[in-house]
């Protein structure tokens, strides 16, 4: 019996209250979700993390050593002024995940001044509630993968990475 | 005393006319030595207004949203000129109002940050061209300038001058304000008269925080009562220019507040509503027709619905910010008429210099900076860049320099075409003005709709005043007033048309008006893209200006410019094209699109010199004048005394959080933030402690290439040991701030790193002994070419927002 795909979803924000508008979206959206995070940085280079209770389990039971690449948003920058250069891919860098200490260890590195990420695990089933939910984002993007429950999430969550890492700017 | 000659300035001290003998014993004194030129006989105080990128429906005098009471009280009691016309760029219109000569004719066919090397846009007034308040400086009048200038070159706003391109150079006795094209109302980098005095104190207190239109009016006022408190009789002349409404739109909410929820509507019906009052009023015929939306602006129903309270607080803050300044003329208003002076004054009151600005871009912008550094953000990105910086509520408070979309700058030029750069057509040349002066006007209240151009402003003023034009100033012989007076319109509605013709030109988009008739040549480019691809139809060799669209109006029939009659009028649009490249000559227009040449690889010299020390306590660097980091790997280094227990502060910073960098030491660390526009802010901290004594650090950035907002690597070093180091993926092209200086040894004015907020300044407790900036020249010379044409095409794309 085929197993039910899998679905990580990232998005990037410029700011703070735009993702926790999405994350509370998601929370209020009415569908099952395997867990979600966000976690932001303040003008100030002070760091917050949200998580539902789930996504901690979920760590904490699988996805150590997991990366998480959380899109950060970067403009191109063009041409207006004739300047014609383009602001490279914000790919960010690795999240590792492993518990919630560690995810503040790490975002503490990866998120800049003044932005966040959001990222949302669940069910493929529950893509066509989840989804249109997250609105704000700047970059989103949508991992997916099958395969026993752990594996399917490290699938998830490594094409995502792979998908907004290769988005760029 | 004779009635001395005016027409050569400075006026000649008429000769001895006492006796001298070896001792006092029968030497006569001529008390006349001791006296000073006196204007004619009954002339009037002047108090001339100048509103900045506003439109001719904005202010509700003349059917706009905005309330404005005292324009509406002065044109009640004076007389409004629906017809009357300006170039379609700041400092453009301002020299043309100060000279009563043609904009390009006097140097200024670009703004101030612009000195090309051709004569009409060098920047540079002529010496045969003295302005309006030399002439009446030197014909015995107080003269002032209060808010914004705008006419002295970028590169020479420092202390070492010359300032025969500042205000007190141009005749102004008094001035208090910024040089630049635009400024923070609750954060200005401000000059007095010859002096750099930064940002004012009161910007540090929290209770009663400093706002510039406030000072603005606190400080005419104050020169007022001043001048009168020595002398009862002579007239003044305040050229009150303010730094409203141009970006940033700055203004405490309570203003905002006011229209809450008033453009709920969106543009497009805005605009119907006031073209509705317009007509109401008699501003504009009943005849007109509303012109249609240009497809560069979006429909208001286009816009999605979770982003219409986002715009719509772009534009309350626009109206209560221009609300607030009509609220501060009235203040000075109020203050002569106190004086019981105000019949004695003529007041004239222009209502914008070029249309309102699109600049904004479509999504409107946190940061005004953004569009002039070639940084494309959606309106999403926008509303949550405006999120980080505390939302829609602070719009108009420091930690923004917000600007709005485009469509409101459209709406704000109702009933006409496009705005400000476009001097193709009226909504970027035709704004509002309003005349007082009980002496000469008789009805009340009255229409004028007489041709008129702000070249005509002067000859008016020296009209009135009874003063000729000089025709000697310093020796040196003068180039007549292009303009005329429009005193004769005063008393006569009907009075023939004065002006019969005139010619526009910015940024290549021209027009040519000759009896009634305008020829409309506008630039397909939309005026707030500057990409290679917008400009590429423009280049020598390929551009045709005379092939380019042309339209045709006849305004007599047509105030709104809605009926192109070019298809059926091919001799007359032949006719204007002629008519226009003979009036491009004489007035040194030529060659077309100067103001663009760096991107066409007209280029001033490359600077050689990469090495910059500040000594001592050197603070309010304005930012035209700082070292041009830009694109470039450079170091900053840094030597400092450092006292037993440490030090902390600020080493050196430039502008602000919207884009800036700071060095400096906080908890014993040496650290470094850069804002690349508030968009990205990077942040580098030393891993060990500041030693004591006599100490050099320094920060390099390493460019990862020769390229405009290169990334690289940075490395912060204690005596040539390496201590910290972070990677900046983004850096900052063309310029950091439009107005916020560079400081050693503090951060005045708005920080740029908000860890150091709450002690702002931030001044640095050991010593800095100087602060070297070196700019590392790329290793070639094609590399250091092609960022110099980068930079000097910023610096034009940054003057066209001016």
């Amino acid at each position: 019996m085929a197993k039910e795909p899998t679905d990580v979803l990232m998005g990037g924000y410029l700011s703070t209250e735009a993702a926790h508008e999405d994350y509370e979206a998601v929370l209020n959206c009415g569908a099952e979700i395997m867990g979600a995070v966000v976690v932001s940085k303040d003008l100030e280079g002070k760091l917050s993390v949200e998580q539902t209770d789930h996504m901690v389990k979920e760590g904490a039971e699988g996805l150590a050593g997991i990366g998480f690449v959380v899109g950060l948003f970067a403009p191109p920058l063009l041409a207006a002024t004739a300047i014609g250069a383009v602001i490279g891919a914000g790919t960010g860098k690795v999240l590792h995940k492993k518990t919630g200490s560690k995810i503040e260890e790490e975002a503490g590195k990866t998120i800049p001044i003044g932005g966040a990420g959001l990222i949302v695990a669940y069910k493929h089933d529950h893509a066509d509630t989840i989804e249109p939910a997250v609105t704000r984002a700047i970059k989103k993007v949508v991992g997916e993968a099958e395969g026993r429950h752990v594996e399917a999430l490290k699938g998830a969550l490594a094409d995502a990475q792979a998908k907004m890492a290769g988005q760029g700017g | 005393m004779t009635e001395p000659d005016r027409t050569s300035l400075p006026i000649r001290r008429e000769a001895f006319q006492g006796v001298t003998n070896r001792t006092l014993d029968g030497s006569r004194p001529d008390w006349n030595l001791i006296g000073h030129p006196v204007p004619p006989e009954g002339a009037p105080n002047v108090l001339l207004v100048l509103i900045d990128d506003a439109g001719f429906g904005n202010p509700s005098t003349f059917g706009g949203p905005i309330q404005t009471p005292n324009y509406t009280r002065m044109a009640e009691q004076g007389l409004k000129y629906n017809r009357f016309h300006v170039t379609a760029l700041c400092s453009p219109t301002r020299a043309a109002l100060l000279t009563g000569r043609n904009n390009h004719a006097v140097g200024f066919g670009s703004v101030g940050e612009f000195a090309g090397g051709f004569p009409g846009y060098s920047a540079t007034l002529p010496r045969d061209c003295a302005p309006l308040p030399r002439i009446l400086r030197d014909n015995g009048y107080s003269t002032s300038a209060f808010g914004k200038w705008h006419l002295t070159p970028d590169g020479q706003q420092g202390t070492a001058g010359p300032f025969d391109r500042w205000p007190n150079g141009w005749g102004f006795d008094y001035f208090y304000g910024f040089l630049a094209g635009d400024s923070g109302q609750w954060d200005p980098c401000l000059i007095e008269n010859q002096k750099v005095i930064g940002t004012p104190e009161g910007f540090y207190d929290e209770e009663v925080p400093y706002y510039f239109p406030d000072a603005m009016a606190d400080k005419t006022i104050e020169w007022i009562h001043g001048v009168r408190a020595q002398d009862s009789d002579k007239p003044f002349f305040a050229y009150f220019s303010t730094g409203c409404s141009h970006a940033p739109h700055h203004v405490a909410a309570s203003w905002a507040d006011r229209y809450k929820g008033k453009f709920d509507r969106g543009w497009d019906k805005l605009r119907e509503e006031t073209f509705a009052r317009q007509k109401e009023l008699g501003v504009v015929p009943a005849d007109a027709e509303l012109t249609p939306r240009d497809a560069a602006f979006p429909a208001w129903d286009d816009v999605p619905d979770k982003l219409k309270a986002f715009y719509s607080r772009q534009m309350e803050v626009y109206a209560g910010f221009s609300e607030n300044a009509d609220h501060n003329v009235g203040r000075v208003i109020d203050a002569i008429e106190k004086l019981g002076e105000l019949d004695d004054t003529v007041i004239i009151w222009i209502w914008g210099d070029n249309g309102a600005s699109m600049e904004g871009t479509v999504t409107g912008s946190f940061n005004e900076m953004t569009m002039m550094n070639g940084i494309p953000l959606t309106d999403e990105m926008q509303l949550q860049l405006a999120e980080r910086f505390g939302g829609m509520d602070e719009w108009g408070a420091q930690i923004m320099d917000p600007h709005y979309g485009a469509a409101w700058a459209w709406a704000g030029n109702t009933p006409f075409k496009w705005g400000k750069q476009v001097g193709s057509h009226l909504g970027g040349t035709r704004n509002p003005m309003a005349i007082r002066w009980p002496a000469r006007i008789t009805e009340a209240g009255g229409l004028r709709s007489q041709f008129s151009h702000v070249i005509d402003v002067a000859p008016t003023i020296l009209d009135l005043a009874g003063i000729p034009q000089p025709e000697t100033v310093d020796g040196i012989e003068q180039e007549p007033m292009h303009g005329a007076s429009i005193a004769p319109t005063f008393a006569d509605a009907n009075a023939p048309e004065f002006r019969t013709q005139q010619y526009f030109e910015t940024v290549g988009n021209r027009g040519m008006y000759k009896d009634g008739w305008w020829l409309a040549m506008k630039t397909e480019r939309i005026p707030w893209v500057i990409t290679p691809d917008a400009l590429k139809p423009y280049a020598p060799g390929v551009w045709d200006p005379d092939a380019g669209p042309a339209e045709l109006y006849y305004l007599p029939d047509d105030f709104t410019q809605a009926h192109d009659l070019a298809a059926e009028h091919p001799e007359k649009v032949q006719e204007l094209k002629d008519l226009f490249w003979e009036e491009a000559e004489k007035y040194k227009v030529l060659p077309l699109l100067a103001t663009l040449s760096t991107f066409f690889g007209i280029l001033p010299p490359i600077a050689d010199k990469t090495t910059f020390e500040f000594r001592g306590d050197v603070q309010n660097v304005l930012s035209g004048m700082i070292p041009r980091i830009y694109n470039h790997s450079y170091s900053i280094s840094a030597d400092l005394v450092v006292p037993d227990g440490g030090a902390e502060g600020v080493i050196v910073a430039e502008s602000d959080h919207l884009g800036g960098f700071t060095l400096y030491v906080m908890d014993g660390k040496l650290t470094h933030t850069y804002s690349m526009m508030g968009v990205f802010v990077f942040k580098q901290v030393a891993e060990e402690d500041l030693p004591t004594g006599e100490i050099t650090v320094r920060m390099e950035f390493a460019a990862d290439e020769a390229k405009p907002a290169t990334g690289g690597e940075v490395t912060l070093f204690v005596d040539d040991r390496p201590v910290g180091k972070g990677r900046m993926d983004h850096t900052v092209p063309i310029r950091f701030s439009a107005y916020a200086g560079m400081d050693i040894g503090r951060d005045n004015g708005g920080v740029v790193d908000l860890a150091y907020e709450e002690r702002k300044p931030f001044a640095f407790t050991g010593t800095v002994k100087k602060v070297v900036f070196d700019i590392k020249p790329h290793l070639s010379d094609q590399d250091e070419l092609d960022l110099h044409a980068e930079s000097h095409r910023g610096q034009a794309a940054h003057g066209l927002s001016g």
